[in-house]
């Protein structure tokens, strides 16, 4: 997207707009918020696609190599690790990663809306 | 285990959660204290609590029980349950907390600007709220039976009592501490015990020992259906609990929500390695327990069995303790949100409401469960899972994202979910568990599908009745808050 800064003189009373209400008045902060839902749902069906795909992944990973199901790792077999322990570090690295992503997203789109003003 | 253990261990969480129950009261006073903590818990907190609340007593009990009936099918369960938190922070968390409502039917009134939306949505809450405090229900009965040796029924009145008392006096301030307290008892009384036990069974050779691949009641492994739909119940079903969503409105603004997210994240991810352990253990040493049926009190009975004398009794009472403590929290979090949704539907919103509704949330569920038998705990709350990601999961999900979504549209994708899942629980009930064909037994993979579909096609077709305030509310749920309200 084009950034587009509208410049006015700094000094005069300028009116205490908040930037939430300034959004919503103007066709131009419509484009903006736009633009923040739409970057929003992306990113949130992409982390939620990634993590679905490798959840699939592990069962049809076990299935697909005879053996490493019953493997054992200190006596408990691999499936357990895998399934029971395995994809819980998959689930925290995808919420912090969509949490990182997600802020700048809104820190882009705050930036937008204040440079407007 | 001795009945006088299980009783001391029954009472002290009880009358812990009324003390710390009442030094809240001391600190809420007005409406907003009742409803919603006004939203100034800090997200550790919060995270706690909303730990505290999810982990019920399929969480606690029943995991392990599954685990010892069905093996690594039933690990399907914790990965579920887990990860449909990172549904709810990917599409729900901030824009929930952004919209500024108390509850989901307040959330759904001012997205769709509809009266009659709302009433559907909080018949929807209430039922989901009802049938999900049933399991809670007897999973204190068999608690109280297992390990008392009294009549089921009171371990059943014992929970509803505590939570009336509790609720009624301090509202949801109050609850948020003793939640908080919760997660971590349940924690411990699950850490512990398994720590103890593989300390002890470590000088037996234990890493030797194997898990046996076969199911002791020689039950099939289940097909990928059952697993996939399984999963779309819970990882859509997260989504739509009143009594989680409600804690959202707790944060004070939309980062925060996706803090404390993050951080019940790892404490379910935490949690959920214990019931795993119990159910391998149990497994291996005490496979008998699924022939005579008490496959759900492998976690109660475990610790008595295999270590004796009195380090076994304070390790039994323990882990008795930590499951009162899932009961309680459990209902507690979600009588305080059927009450927020009864009482402003129905009683106006004032305290007192709020007080009545949380009676009538408690009794109803109470006398619902004298009437019907506990079925494997982790398996009927799987299916109120089901009826959430049926109902309530799609209006919240269009509702947030879909500028398109028409009252029409959700009432008609609500009433064809809530009909249809519900016609399959039905169902099941009545056929048993033997005679239900396995599609009916899981329903989340078609019922999900088809609220959804009836959802957005009826709103296709009337797409003139989109509110006229649709711009004003999206703005809303997805701009981040003033930076003054986020440098607190």
């Amino acid at each position: 997207m084009t950034r587009v800064r509208v410049t006015a003189p700094r000094s005069a009373a300028r009116p205490a707009a908040e930037p939430r209400e300034a959004a919503e008045e103007s066709a131009m902060g419509q484009v903006f918020v736009r633009s923040l839902i739409r970057s929003q749902l992306r990113l949130a069906l992409v982390v939620a696609g990634g993590f679905l795909l490798i959840l699939g992944a592990f069962p049809v990973l076990l299935g697909a190599i005879p053996g490493l199901a019953e493997t054992r790792i200190a006596g408990i077999p691999f499936d357990w690790l895998l399934l029971g322990a395995g994809i819980y570090p998959v689930t925290g690295i995808s919420a912090w990663l969509y949490i990182r992503s997600a802020t700048r997203n809104e820190a882009r789109y705050r930036d937008l809306a204040e440079d407007r003003r | 285990m001795s009945p006088a253990v299980g009783i001391a261990a029954i009472t002290a969480v009880s009358v812990a959660t009324a003390v710390i129950g009442f030094y809240g009261l001391r600190i809420s006073r007005t409406t907003g204290d009742f409803y919603v903590a006004s939203r100034t818990v800090r997200p550790w907190w919060n995270a706690s609590a909303i730990g505290g609340e999810y982990l019920s007593a399929a969480s606690f009990l029943g995991v392990a029980g599954l685990i010892l009936l069905s093996g690594t099918d039933a690990l399907w369960y914790p990965v579920g349950y887990t990860a449909g938190y990172l549904m709810l922070l990917l599409f729900v968390a901030a824009p929930l907390r952004r919209s500024g409502a108390y509850t989901i039917p307040d959330f759904t009134e001012a997205r769709l600007d509809s009266l009659a939306v709302r009433r559907v949505t909080s018949l929807a809450v209430v039922i989901v709220g009802w049938l999900y405090i049933v399991p809670q229900l007897h999973g204190a009965a068999l608690t109280i039976r297992t390990t008392t040796g009294l009549p089921p029924w009171v371990g059943s009145t014992a929970v509803v009592v505590v939570v009336c008392l509790t609720v009624v006096a301090g509202g949801m301030r109050s609850i948020t501490f003793v939640q908080a307290f919760q997660y971590w008892l349940k924690l411990t009384a699950l850490a512990v015990p398994i720590i103890f036990m593989v300390l002890v069974l470590g000088g037996n050779d234990f890493p030797g020992e194997a898990a046996p691949a076969t199911n002791p009641t020689g039950l099939a492994p289940a097909g990928p259906y059952q697993n996939i739909s399984l999963l779309v119940a819970l990882l859509f079903g997260t989504l739509g609990l009143p009594h989680v969503l409600v804690r959202f409105y707790t944060n004070p603004d939309g980062h925060s929500a996706r803090r404390t997210t993050l951080i019940v994240l790892g404490l379910l991810s935490v949690f959920y390695l214990f019931p795993t352990a119990f159910g391998l253990l149990g497994r291996v040493f005490a496979p008998g327990l699924a022939h005579t049926g008490q496959a759900d009190a492998v976690v109660l009975l475990l610790p008595g069995r295999l270590i004796d004398g009195p380090a076994g009794e304070l390790l039994s009472a323990l882990v008795v303790a930590g499951a009162f403590a899932a009961f309680l929290s459990t209902t507690s979090g979600l009588v305080v949100s059927l009450a927020g949704v009864i009482s402003q539907d129905v009683l106006g919103g004032s305290v007192r409401g709020f007080r009545l509704a949380a009676l009538v949330s408690a009794m109803v569920p109470l006398g619902l469960a004298f009437m019907t038998d506990s079925l494997a705990l982790a398996g009927s709350v799987g299916l109120v899972f089901a009826f959430t990601a049926s109902t309530i999961c799609p209006v919240l999900l269009l509702g947030i994202w879909w500028r398109g979504l028409t009252d029409a549209g959700a009432i008609a994708g609500m009433v064809t979910g809530g009909v249809l899942c519900g016609g399959a629980m039905v169902a099941g009930t009545v056929l048993g568990a033997a005679g239900t064909p396995f599609w009916l037994a899981q329903p989340a993979a078609w019922t999900v599908p088809a609220a959804f579909a009836v959802m957005i096609l009826t709103s296709r077709a009337t797409s003139a009745r989109v509110p006229r305030t649709i711009t004003k509310v999206m703005t809303r749920l997805h701009t981040p808050e003033r930076p003054l309200a986020t440098e607190r």
